[in-house]
């Protein structure tokens, strides 16, 4: 049987002029300038400046305490985000979805702004509204939770809606109600089970950006991760560098999870492009 | 069908009893209060007083000094810098981006999704482990340097630094290149193989069903790539901070050291000017992007 899949194999557009040379060149040469950083990172990390085999850059890094107490901040604020994250999108997506569909587009307009606002600009401006209660609400570093829950919005919100507009979710809550079950059972059995991909989804993206996230703890000066990091790069280049490698392979495994649990339709892709700060 | 069961379901919902109707009203957008309030808090007010702030002196009456500042001198200088790095990486990152996403979207199968998930991978991390990754690479004792001045090419030797506006549009090109993949590939994909086969057989050279049929297809999309990489490039802060220590003058530097160095003197309103230039500059670009999205909507069908 033939299915026919616009684009499927890209047999069309090899026929249309993308010929096997023209895409080994391409490939090639955007393939080496990601690969080189990365090689050159690894070089440089155990190697160093000296050209001798060593692995004192990783050992004095990890013996360094405000590696972990860096590392254990970010990794606390980033499941702080991602709770706040699940109370706020989850529920609200849902909801606006189910009983109030005309404040949809407000919604999902409201939820990019995050991106025309540059994080710079977040920070001056809450220290600018907020400056006379500013001793009591930004001396402690939770406070960054709730605004990376801002900031990842345009991320989250968008990978959770998506799901939910791929579902017939009208018909499922109708279906479930006739059938006898409470809002809450509703919920909970029917809706989040088919909602599952795009949450862990949207949560795992909100995680993602909170452990990431540097702007705006270095502007209110908390030591979390990628602070630490900047730091020790000032005293410590092979430590920064090794560091560094560490942080963007790990970046790896949570953002692998999103893309292989958000399955390879181009809508999704369109939607989970992101910016870096 | 869909709006038809939303419609009924007010009335047919046999769990709700009847209400009067302004508490139900109530109930209903009551769910969406604790996310409004929360973009209040941490979005709306803070935007509303760099908007208030970049308009008023530093003993609160209104006043255009700070606007004035903010665009004049070294800080227009930091404008210029700023546009100059945004407009240098949206140009490379757009055009290599476009011919990566055809080479990606022409081969079968594992390749394609491999590149997909590296790219939103890319895309989203970035920042202050890249500076720090190009520092190993091009740096002054980077292993490229190296190797390039062995073979008796001395990059610093001729002006070229890491750390200048030419170098970060360089290490940029890390996290937009991705973007511009990632925004191109599934339109890519969409091109029909009818489309190719027309033009081919009305005669059409390859170049031609580029240029008459594949691209104005895809200029939305490449549209609205631009605008997001150009978006993306302006308020990057973390990795020039990470990589020239702030010594750069970019508009978002500026307003971070205006930051650190001292908001309660009164200097955060010049902040507040610059805040708000960059906020209408990503603003225009943001308003650009929706309007692209729109149209290419239509082809996307």
């Amino acid at each position: 049987m033939v299915t026919i899949t616009p684009g499927g194999d890209g047999l069309h557009l090899r026929q249309a002029g993308i010929g096997r040379v023209f895409r080994a060149i391409v490939l090639i040469i955007v393939g080496a300038f990601f690969l080189i950083p990365i090689l050159a990172s690894a070089r440089y990390s155990v190697l160093g400046l000296h050209g001798h085999l060593t692995l004192s850059a990783y050992r004095s890094l990890f013996a360094d305490p405000s590696f972990r107490s860096s590392l254990w901040l970010s990794l606390q604020v980033a499941i702080l985000t991602v709770i706040l994250t699940g109370l706020l999108v989850i529920p609200t997506s849902i909801w606006v979805t189910v009983r109030i569909p005309k404040l949809r587009g407000l919604l999902d307009a409201l939820s990019i702004v995050p991106l025309g606002v540059p994080s710079v600009v977040v920070v001056l401006g809450l220290l600018g509204a907020y400056h006379s209660i500013l001793n009591l609400i930004l001396t402690s570093p939770f406070i960054l939770a709730p605004i990376y829950v801002m900031l990842a919005l345009p991320y989250s919100y968008r990978t959770f809606d998506t799901a939910v507009r791929s579902l017939d979710v009208n018909t499922l809550v109708e279906a479930s109600q006739s059938l006898g079950a409470s809002w809450t059972r509703t919920l909970i059995s029917v809706l989040l089970p088919n909602l599952r991909a795009g949450m862990i989804g949207a949560l795992i993206l909100a995680g993602a950006y909170a452990l990431g996230e540097f702007v705006v703890a270095s502007l209110l000066s908390f030591n979390t991760f990628p602070v630490f990091i900047v730091q020790i790069g000032l005293t410590a280049a092979a430590e920064a560098v090794a560091v560094s490698l560490v942080a963007l392979l790990v970046a790896f495994i949570p953002l692998s999870l999103v893309t292989i649990l958000g399955g390879g339709r181009s809508k999704n892709m369109r939607r989970s492009v992101g910016v870096t700060g | 069908m869909v709006s038809t069961l939303t419609h009924n379901r007010e009335e047919s919902s046999p769990s709700s009893p009847p209400r009067p109707r302004r508490r139900r009203a109530l109930g209903r957008y009551g769910g969406v209060v604790p996310y409004l309030v929360f973009l209040l808090i941490f979005l709306l007010i803070p935007a509303f007083s760099v908007l208030i702030g970049a308009f008023e002196s530093n003993d609160g009456k209104p006043t255009l000094a700070n606007l004035r500042l903010a665009f004049s001198g070294p800080y227009l200088h930091s404008f210029v810098a700023s546009f100059e790095l945004s407009i240098g990486s949206t140009i490379i990152a757009v055009v290599v981006g476009f011919v990566a996403a055809l080479a990606v979207a022409a081969t079968r199968g594992r390749p394609r999704a491999l590149v997909q998930s590296s790219s939103s991978v890319l895309a989203n991390t970035g920042g202050v482990p890249l500076a720090f990754a190009f520092i190993a690479t091009l740096g002054n004792f980077g292993i490229v340097t190296k190797v390039l001045s062995s073979m008796g090419i001395n990059l610093y030797a001729h002006g070229f630094s890491l750390y200048s506006v030419v170098g970060l549009i360089i290490v940029y090109q890390y996290f937009l290149i991705p973007v511009m993949i990632l925004v191109m590939l599934g339109p890519i994909q969409n091109i029909r193989s009818a489309w190719v086969e027309a033009a081919r057989s009305l005669g059409a050279s390859k170049l031609r069903f580029w240029w008459s049929v594949g691209l104005p297809i895809l200029s939305p999309a490449i549209l609205s790539g631009t605008v997001v990489i150009f978006a993306d490039a302006f308020a990057a802060y973390a990795t020039a901070e990470a990589l020239t220590s702030g010594t750069l003058p970019l508009v978002p530097i500026q307003i971070g050291s205006l930051i650190s160095g001292n908001v309660a003197a009164g200097e955060g309103n010049l902040g507040n000017a610059l805040g708000l230039g960059m906020i209408v500059v990503v603003a225009l670009a943001a308003t650009v992007y929706v309007l692209s999205q729109r149209r290419a909507s239509r082809w996307l069908r």
